[in-house]
């Protein structure tokens, strides 16, 4: 499988490291209301669909980035690749 | 206090094998300094560096030379830069032209570095290098960290037919066996 890397173009996935649901990235407050039940889901809930899926991969083999990337889990087909420093900043989140 | 003379070795004891159309070279002539860029401070490295040594930013996979100054991409706000010491630039040197700008390390005595050159070496790293080295895709300066044989790597291409390869020190000689191997195998 190849990834293209939104920075570095095509490379080959034996140089990433799966992580999983890209929902990881938004971590519930820790404090207020619901606090245990949202940490919960967040820590344990996971969507299995099958289809079109946001996972995690880190670039652990080349320059290290985290990167979203939209997989099609019945035929691998990848539709996009964004660093996940991006994403979630397009979530509000600083730096 | 008995006196212990220390010299240094290099990580592959100068290492130097020629094939039929490539030839594997330790390159013990280069110091390296990593270089972090601080959170908004672009600006202020990507001046001061052009300033001292004429160098601009490199981009994600190119790596840039001017004079002696090399600067090799690592990742995002990351860089190496590669030179020979002499004269007045040395690793010292080097880290306190930088020292408000950047984050330096050096880096010098933890890689070990490979050149491998000669009409076969593409075709001997086509073997081990998970990337298209084509010359359209990989052109001359381009650079890479990647992997060759379950070993991080840095690759630069030189010329059209002439690359460093560079990998941790503490696992040179692994890297080394798998380099010289393809070279056997595909240049015997």
């Amino acid at each position: 499988m190849i990834i293209k890397h939104p920075l570095l173009g095509p490379r080959d996935a034996a140089e990433f490291v799966y992580l999983g649901d890209a929902n990881m990235i938004k971590r519930p407050e820790g404090f207020g209301e619901n606090v245990e039940e949202a940490m919960y889901e967040h820590v344990y809930l996971r969507e299995n669909p099958a289809g079109e899926h946001h996972e995690l991969w880190y670039h652990e083999q080349g320059d290290r980035s985290w990167l979203v990337v939209t997989r099609n889990t019945l035929t691998h087909e990848i539709s996009s690749v964004e660093l996940a420093r991006d994403v979630a900043r397009r979530k509000g989140r600083s730096k | 206090m008995a006196d212990i003379p220390l010299t240094a070795a290099p990580a592959l004891g100068d290492v130097n094998l020629t094939f039929a159309s490539c030839v594997l070279t330790e390159r013990t002539d280069i110091a390296l300094i990593s270089v972090a860029t601080p959170h908004a401070g672009y600006e202020a490295l990507a001046a001061k560096i052009k300033d001292v040594w004429g160098l601009s930013m490199p981009g994600a996979s190119a790596s840039l030379n001017a004079g002696a100054m090399r600067a090799i991409p690592l990742a995002a706000d990351q860089m190496m830069l590669a030179f020979t010491p002499d004269g007045g630039l040395s690793e010292t040197s080097v880290q306190a032209e930088l020292t408000d700008v950047a984050y330096t390390t050096m880096q010098t005595d933890a890689w070990a570095i490979i050149e491998l050159s000669g009409a076969g070496a593409t075709a001997a790293l086509e073997r081990i290098c998970p990337l298209d080295l084509d010359p359209q895709t990989f052109p001359n300066g381009a650079a890479a960290r990647t992997m060759m044989e379950h070993l991080g790597a840095l690759i630069i291409r030189l010329e059209a037919d002439r690359f460093l390869l560079m990998s941790a020190r503490s696992s040179a000689q692994s890297f080394l066996h798998a380099v010289e191997t393809s070279c056997r195998w595909t240049a015997p």
